[in-house]
């Protein structure tokens, strides 16, 4: 095999400029620190490398459970032309993922801890065996593919004789941890906002990601065709199309019902920056694809069919950057907006996945399985035959989404606001309990007996302690033995009273020794 | 025992002695402000309406950092503290945006960070039976060091002694399921930056509610897809070559 540079393209530089970024941003992060390379603070600890990089990678990565279960376990053969491509971009999906994972972490070579220090309570510490198991799940089914490209048959029988337990380790896997990243976010109760937080997030994530997945195997499918010059399984993309409609029908549905069950409709409706986001989210991203896929003619066409892909996969997107970001915003109080190294990194990631993509395509038989053109799929779900009981299906979903926003504006009662604040309370002066007069232990030259009395230092307009305390005397009390008063401090002199007693302050210390010293006799 | 801290405001005079001695134990980076939570300041006394609050980690009974971390970097010991350990982390940073007090700090400033906040001086006090830095170092008494029910059982008896004087809430005793730092306030807490809108459940069964599932889900699901994979396959065989249906 002959390898050729390929002629340098548009899109070569653009690749260029994109990795010289990158290159320069991960040097920079693993030097000088998270701080100096992102814009992750104390208040807003993750940013878009979980928010994009983790949560959208591995969702997006969930055609490959979806369709392997399609091909293997429902037995729809017709979808095996896509079941290869599939499970690679899966597979290349969570390689990426962990890549990420490895410029967020701080201490990334720490990260086969999780193996053996276990914390069953952990949702992370499940996210991390399953994403870690189901890398491997997904390299093992797309390692015949590799095989038969080098003609190893024996190979090829063994790993065909495992396919359906491994198809079914993936999806049991896929189900969990797509569901966990989800409740990754339930422990945040109190944080994130009551737009997005739910008790029901792991189910919401797990659905989305369905929708997700498939809209990126009809994104991914249709590129593919453009760029390899392969004819596009319109057909099979047709159905998907219809299972992400109905997908993200239940989807709604059950979020609307939610929000209603929670009493969070009214912050649709309250303006704030949060319910814009929301909106959008819900609208642009799952109403309006879900719409077009229901109509036969729209989704017949392929330009519209890809439109709809990317609008859910714009949905799908918005989702998780709203649950990471825009809905932890309000708690942080901050506004979080990624570096330009935390964005170079992400999209070098995304580029490498395309190159390697590009570059399996091009040396593994990914598109191989294409025998079975010919065959017409079998309609996934029967009713979408006339289109008469999808659209049913659709005006039931809307219907519902109308009365929940009807329902919402009725009862709306915006209760965001922050408490207004009172007018600041001075510390009344009564409030204060001064300590006792201290007497200082007396020196041996000493004119007189030193005795500190807080009533007449301290300002009782504006009573404050910091001006002489801790900087200038300790408050730390000598240690006294127990059941003893503590002892009177000492090493206090001249140079500590002085630092007042200077004659501008207060008067000079050195003009007036009764001033202070008390003699007795 | 299980170990406490009752930090009563109107005692709080704000001389951040507290702070001080945390750093002086821990051997913190002195010249960092006092009146912010960082890497490098456990303990802050900060200034709102001319309340001096105390902050430092809450110590809770059942702590979400301590179930967010997938290593157990973060545990809670059976005296009551909350402690960490620097060698186990990872770095994911999933206590930060666990704790619902926002306590963990990170240090962002360096190229191989760990995650920081008050240990409640855990292996130079704590274990050795003598009372924390900030509480031994406090000249007013507004922070105090106890036994955790000796300690509410006086914030109550404050609180009924000069019922004008507090507003009648001991912060920490039910939020986020009970904590071991307890406060005392004549403000209401909401206004002094206290997160107001804390569930009374201990955080981590949030996520155990969901965690406790997966068993089952995993062992029904398994049964479930092999089923229905023979279904499926036995029809479209049954349909190819009936004879074999005897």
């Amino acid at each position: 095999m002959k390898f050729r540079l390929p002629k340098p393209t548009f899109w070569t530089f653009v690749l260029a400029a994109i990795w010289a970024a990158g290159l320069f941003s991960t040097l920079y992060r693993f030097y000088y620190g998270l701080g100096a390379a992102t814009h992750l603070s104390d208040r807003f600890p993750w940013g878009i490398w979980i928010g994009f990089d983790i949560l959208i990678g591995v969702g997006l990565a969930a055609g490959g459970f979806a369709i392997a279960a399609t091909v293997y376990i429902f037995n729809l053969k017709a979808y095996k032309p896509i079941a290869r491509s599939t499970i690679l971009t899966a597979f290349l999906g969570y390689v990426l993922v962990i890549t990420a994972l490895m410029f967020d972490l701080g201490k990334p070579y720490n990260v086969w801890h999780v193996i053996i220090m276990w914390n069953p309570h952990s949702v992370m510490f499940e996210v991390g065996w399953c994403v870690m198991l189901y890398t491997t799940v997904l390299f093992l089914e797309f390692l015949p593919v590799v095989f038969e490209r080098f003609r190893l048959e024996r190979w090829q029988r063994l790993f065909h004789n495992i396919t359906i337990p491994l198809v079914i380790i993936g999806v049991l896997l896929s189900t969990l941890h797509q569901s966990s990243l989800g409740t990754l976010y339930v422990l945040v109760a109190s944080k994130l906002h009551p737009l997005w937080y739910s008790g029901m997030l792991p189910v919401f994530f797990f659905i989305s990601a369905i929708a997700g997945g498939l809209a990126m195997v009809i994104f991914e499918s249709y590129l593919s065709a453009r760029a390899f010059g392969k004819e596009l399984e319109h057909a099979l993309l047709v159905n998907l199309s219809r299972v992400i409609a109905v997908v993200i029908g239940i989807y709604l549905v059950l979020r609307i019902q939610d929000m209603a069950g929670r009493g969070a409709l009214n912050y649709i409706v309250d303006g704030s920056a949060e319910s814009i986001y929301f909106l959008v989210e819900i609208l642009l991203g799952f109403v309006t694809p879900m719409v077009l896929f229901f109509i036969p003619r729209v989704r017949a066409n392929k330009a519209w069919l890809f439109f709809g892909a990317v609008l859910v996969l714009f949905g799908f997107i918005m989702n998780r950057l709203n649950v990471a970001i825009t809905g932890m915003t309000r708690y942080s109080g901050v506004d979080y907006l990624p570096s330009w190294m935390e964005l170079a990194v992400t999209l070098s990631v995304v580029a490498a996945g395309i190159v390697a993509f590009r570059f399996a395509v091009k040396f593994l038989p990914v598109f191989g399985a294409n025998e079975e053109l010919g065959v017409h799929p079998p309609p996934l779900i029967a009713a979408g035959r006339s289109g008469r009981r999808a659209m049913a299906v659709l005006f039931a979903i809307l219907l519902l989404l109308v009365a929940g926003l009807g329902w919402s504006l009725i009862m709306h009662k915006p209760n965001l606001a922050p408490p207004a604040p009172d007018p600041a309370k001075p510390l009344a002066a009564e409030s204060l309990s001064y300590p006792a007069p201290i007497a200082f232990t007396k020196a041996e030259a000493s004119p007189g007996q030193v005795t500190f009395n807080h009533e007449s230092h301290v300002d009782q307009a504006e009573p404050n302690c910091k001006g002489c305390h801790a900087g200038l005397f300790s408050v730390r009390p000598p240690a006294a033995p127990a059941g003893q008063a503590a002892a009177a401090p000492t090493g206090v002199g001249h140079t500590q009273c002085g630092t007042c007693h200077n004659g501008e302050k207060a008067f000079n210390y050195e003009e007036s020794c009764d001033g202070c010293h008390i003699s007795t006799e | 025992m299980k170990a406490a801290i009752l930090t009563d405001l109107t005692k709080c005079v704000g001389c951040e002695a507290c702070a001080l001695a945390c750093k002086e134990i821990n051997e913190l980076d002195r010249t960092s402000a006092n009146n912010l939570l960082t890497a490098y300041t456990w303990s802050a006394v900060e200034n709102r309406k001319g309340v001096n609050i105390r902050r430092q980690c809450m110590h809770c009974e059942e702590p979400a950092c301590a179930s967010a971390c997938p290593v157990t970097a973060l545990t809670k010991t059976p005296e009551g503290a909350v402690i960490y350990d620097g060698h186990k982390c990872m770095g994911c940073r999933y206590c930060m945006i666990a704790c619902p007090f926002g306590i963990p700090k990170y240090q962002w400033d360096k190229a191989i960070p760990v995650i920081q906040k008050c240990i409640f001086c855990y292996e130079k006090a704590l274990q050795k039976g003598e009372q924390p830095a900030c509480t031994r170092a406090c000249p007013t008494g507004a922070t105090i060091f106890g036994e955790r029910s000796a300690l509410i059982a006086e914030a109550q008896r404050r609180m009924a002694a000069q019922p004008q004087a507090y507003v009648q809430h001991l912060y920490g005793l039910r939020e986020a399921g009970g904590t071991s730092v307890f406060y005392l306030s004549a403000v209401p807490f909401a206004d002094l930056g206290f997160p107001a809108n804390m569930i009374e459940d201990p955080y981590p069964r949030l996520t155990w509610k969901v965690l406790n599932k997966i068993p089952s889900i995993v062992t029904t699901g398994a049964a479930f897809l092999a089923g229905l994979w023979w279904i499926v396959n036995r029809r479209i065989k049954l349909q190819e070559s009936p004879e074999e249906r005897s």
